[in-house]
């Protein structure tokens, strides 16, 4: 075997201290068959053509660059060996100048090591395997699960630049949570204005025949890896035809059952057949399965009555069930909040008065149950609202987490609240603040200088107890280490003021900052009442986050939410490679993270699969001998990247290279040695540890 | 082998994954910062791939301690290969010490690609604890010989 070692001195970096001659003499020495030469630069164009021309004059069979870490210039050098007609596998680098060259003192001690890695490389790079990357051909086109703000970015990005999109969304509607709230934060924008124009783009705009919408849809199974996948999507019926329906809503007007509405978090009440708010797109009405008299069993026809139009009314539709070829997934199935009742000191469901924030949001919605009227369920305005921060967040009994929103929305309700109700008192109820970004102060200090609002922290949530008394309700706080009152009301006895109780404490009101408090103030106890609280839940996975995750086969975190691949470097890939996540089901987020990782999504589906390109496998992946195989299946359960299948046949676990990422454990947990390394074999490594140890 | 304690310098093979500890020990050269030369470093893409049986050969051809680098726990590139070598390392140390070799012969650590220093003060402690042990096959009297 021919085998060429190329020595850099890397100016005299490396040679400065490891003696170059020594080394190619002690070489020689044990390898006499091997030819050596030294270069100045070898990783210099000049250097490059050295090597180059070295080995197309003379051929080699095996390479060995002696230089710096392969780190740094492993693939200059196996580009190198491309052009030169060598396969890049068959390179084995020594890394002489971080890891001896430059923190080895004594250089005798430097070029006896460095004769010791170079021996090791030789051996090794004997029994490399010329590999080859393997191409496969793709489906450019994506699934996007969800059509909330990440889902919609991603599905239009993705349609702009020329790709097909099925979007897959399980209610009737498209835009997610956003489309319930009026104004947003953090400057207080018109939402229905922001979001409508991307929801039209969806729909009828430039790109749209290329976005097959799919409401009311779930993905029941996907098979398949990156490249090619093959979805399966159920669609349940919405028995009004949308290519038929003119959205004028008549038949909503007739109809003769109406329910509480899940839209408007129960407030409001909707028809079997209706829009769930005025405004909803895709404009067409969807009839409830559950509540509608015809779809059980009586004679009902009044909806298909009042339509003017032929055929938009269909009792006759049916669960459909459609499969779709794509190359990549976008995840952008939402989060959703905590359920207040999992805190029943706070009173929800139970106390009079107590919203959660996404109830409130619809109080606050020109299309929500009220008009935009706030008003309590008895149906006068509310003179006092306690907002109660941290609700199951920053709580070891329910979410550890801070879920990074809840304060910028509570500050916006301060605001809405002050607007459309002048002079009502605000009581903010906190564990921490956080307002964080360029924009997030400005409502944050606005409620801190407002002077009706009263800022009151608390550590636990069992410190709370919202309860009725004498027809009112009532926050009592069992221990609270801060109160700040408004800048103008500060000294001053005023009626409406966190109660006699706590003055008898400490004398006067406290004063210091909410931010700067550190938690070791007087504690005190206190009693308000007020006409209606408004709690702000923790943002959690959406409830069908775990069976979805199973449909897709990707990872969770402890909290429920999708996990990515890496949590810094690559938070927009899942564990599976080739599904992408957005938004909230991976994260307590807002509105513009989660566009923005909408957009990164597609960012990545574009950049990864290129129509006219092939996607190329690296060779560096594991690989299952099935003779020696006794199918246990240890090495499925170690995969981090579940690319190990099994092969009911033959009873032998499976690698699918386009899933693997060559990390090798599998390899060391296979109890029957069936599983090769490719490039890190086992065989490799010991005559490695070998050459070290020669 | 030299037999004589003071001449005694301890080989080590120290096996690091690609992602953080060998970039590490990459970080100490580029901070220039020297160690004791006794180390020779096997890179795999994942401290998940070493498997034991690399350390039971290093050991049977002479190598007189053996180093395990992994990423932190959390930054593991491949997601979790780290705690599998972590406790792959637990077993192993109860294998070796059957096998008469000294636990702390094989050690285990957390080295970041950002942690030069502590690669290198992970060398010189070894080292010194090898120095303190003295070569692995003189012991074959009182813990019996690595080579079986």
């Amino acid at each position: 075997m021919s085998t060429a070692v190329f020595f850099c001195a890397c100016g005299d970096t490396v040679s400065g201290k490891i003696d170059a001659a020594a080394v190619e003499r002690q070489v020689a020495a044990r390898w006499p068959g091997v030819r050596f030469q030294t270069v100045e630069f070898l990783c210099s164009e000049q250097g490059l053509e050295v090597l180059e021309r070295d080995l197309k004059e003379q051929g080699a069979e095996r390479v060995v660059v002696a230089a710096c870490s392969p780190r740094d210039h492993e693939n200059t050098f196996r580009s190198a060996l491309g052009r030169a007609g060598v396969n890049p596998y068959l390179l084995q680098m020594v890394n002489l100048r971080e890891q001896v060259a430059w923190v080895t003192v004594d250089p005798r001690a430097a070029t006896a090591k460095a004769v010791r890695l170079i021996d090791a490389a030789l051996r090794r790079v004997a029994l490399h395997e010329p590999l080859q990357a393997r191409e496969i051909e793709i489906c450019p086109d994506a699934l996007v699960i969800g059509a909330g703000p990440a889902g919609l970015q991603a599905a239009l990005c993705l349609a702009a630049a020329g790709r097909k999109v099925t979007l897959v969304e399980k209610s009737a509607v498209i835009g997610g949570l956003p489309v319930r709230y009026e104004e947003l934060f953090p400057n207080l924008e018109c939402g229905p204005c922001m979001l409508e124009p991307l929801l039209g783009e969806v729909l009828h705009g430039e790109h749209a025949e290329r976005i097959e919408l799919l409401t009311l849809a779930e993905v029941v199974q996907v098979l398949g890896s990156f490249g090619n996948f093959t979805a399966r999507i159920r669609q349940r019926p919405r028995y009004v035809d949308p290519r038929v329906c003119i959205g004028c809503s008549e038949c909503s007007g007739p109809c003769p059952v109406s329910a509480p509405n899940a839209f408007d978090c129960g407030i409001g009440e909707r028809k079997a057949v209706s829009l769930p708010f005025a405004g909803a797109l895709p404009n067409v009405p969807a009839i409830d399965a559950g509540r509608c008299l015809r779809l059980n069993g009586t004679d009902c026809t009044l909806c298909r009555d009042a339509c003017p139009v032929e055929g938009a009314l269909r009792f006759e539709d049916e669960e459909q069930t459609f499969e779709r070829t794509v190359g990549a997934v976008v995840v952008a199935a939402g989060g959703a909040l905590l359920d207040c009742r999992d805190l029943p000191n706070l009173g929800f469901g139970t106390v009079p008065e107590v919203y959660t924030a996404a109830a409130f949001e619809r109080l606050l919605a020109a299309n929500g149950p009220t008009a935009g009227e706030i008003r309590s369920a008895a149906g006068a305005p509310p003179a006092s609202v306690a907002i109660v921060h941290c609700v199951g967040s920053l709580d070891k009994s329910h979410r550890e987490y801070c879920s990074g929103i809840c304060c910028q929305y509570a500050f916006k309700f301060n605001q809405l609240l002050g607007k459309k109700l002048p002079g009502v008192r605000r009581y903010h109820f906190f564990k921490e603040i956080a307002a964080a970004g360029k924009e997030g102060f400005t409502l944050a200090r606005q409620a801190q200088d407002d002077p009706d609002t009263t800022f009151i922290r608390y550590r636990e949530s069992a410190d709370l107890d919202v309860h009725s008394a004498g027809g009112r309700t009532t926050v009592r706080i069992k221990e609270t280490v801060l109160i700040r009152e408004p800048v103008r009301r500060r000294g001053g006895a005023e009626g409406r003021s966190p109660s006699a109780e706590r003055s008898e404490h400490d004398g006067g009101p406290q004063r210091q900052d909410p931010a700067a408090c550190t938690g070791t103030g007087d504690l005190l106890s206190t009693e308000i009442s007020v006409d209606m609280i408004v709690l702000c839940p923790a943002v959690i996975p959406g409830d069908d986050t775990a069976s979805l995750g199973a449909v897709l086969d990707i990872g969770r975190d402890r909290f429920g939410f999708f996990e990515e691949r890496h949590s810094r470097t690559d938070a927009v890939q899942s564990t599976i490679k080739g599904i992408y996540l957005a938004g909230a089901c991976q994260a307590p987020t807002d509105i513009q993270s989660a566009m923005n990782a909408g957009l990164a999504a597609a960012g990545h589906v574009l950049s990864g699969l290129v129509p006219g390109r092939k996607l190329e496998i690296s060779p560096v992946t594991a690989a299952v001998d099935q003779q020696r195989c006794s199918g246990c299946k240890v090495c499925g359960g170690v995969c981090p990247y579940k690319a190990i299948g099994f092969d009911a046949q033959s009873s032998t676990a499976r690698v699918n290279d386009v899933l693997c990422q060559g990390c090798g454990t599998c390899v060391a947990a296979c109890p029957a040695g069936a599983i090769q390394a490719n490039h890190f074999t086992s065989g490799e490594i010991m005559a490695e540890i070998a050459g070290i140890l020669s | 082998m030299n037999g004589h304690p003071a001449a005694f310098e301890p080989r080590i093979v120290g096996f690091l994954c690609n992602w953080c500890s060998y970039a590490g020990a990459d970080k100490a050269g580029t901070a220039q910062t020297p160690y004791p030369p006794n180390v020779g470093i096997v890179r795999v893409m994942c401290s998940g791939r070493v498997d034991p049986q690399f350390v039971l050969a290093a050991f049977a051809q002479g190598a007189d301690g053996v180093l395990i680098l992994a990423c932190h726990p959390g930054d593991c590139h491949y997601k979790e290969g780290n705690h599998r070598a972590a406790n792959r390392h637990v077993l192993l140390r109860q294998l070796l010490q059957q096998l008469g070799i000294p636990p702390e012969r094989c050690r285990f650590d957390f080295v970041s690609a950002g942690e030069g220093e502590k690669f290198v003060r992970i060398i010189e402690e070894m080292v010194d604890t090898l120095k303190g042990l003295g070569p692995l096959s003189t012991q074959g009297d009182s813990h019996g010989s690595a080579h079986p």
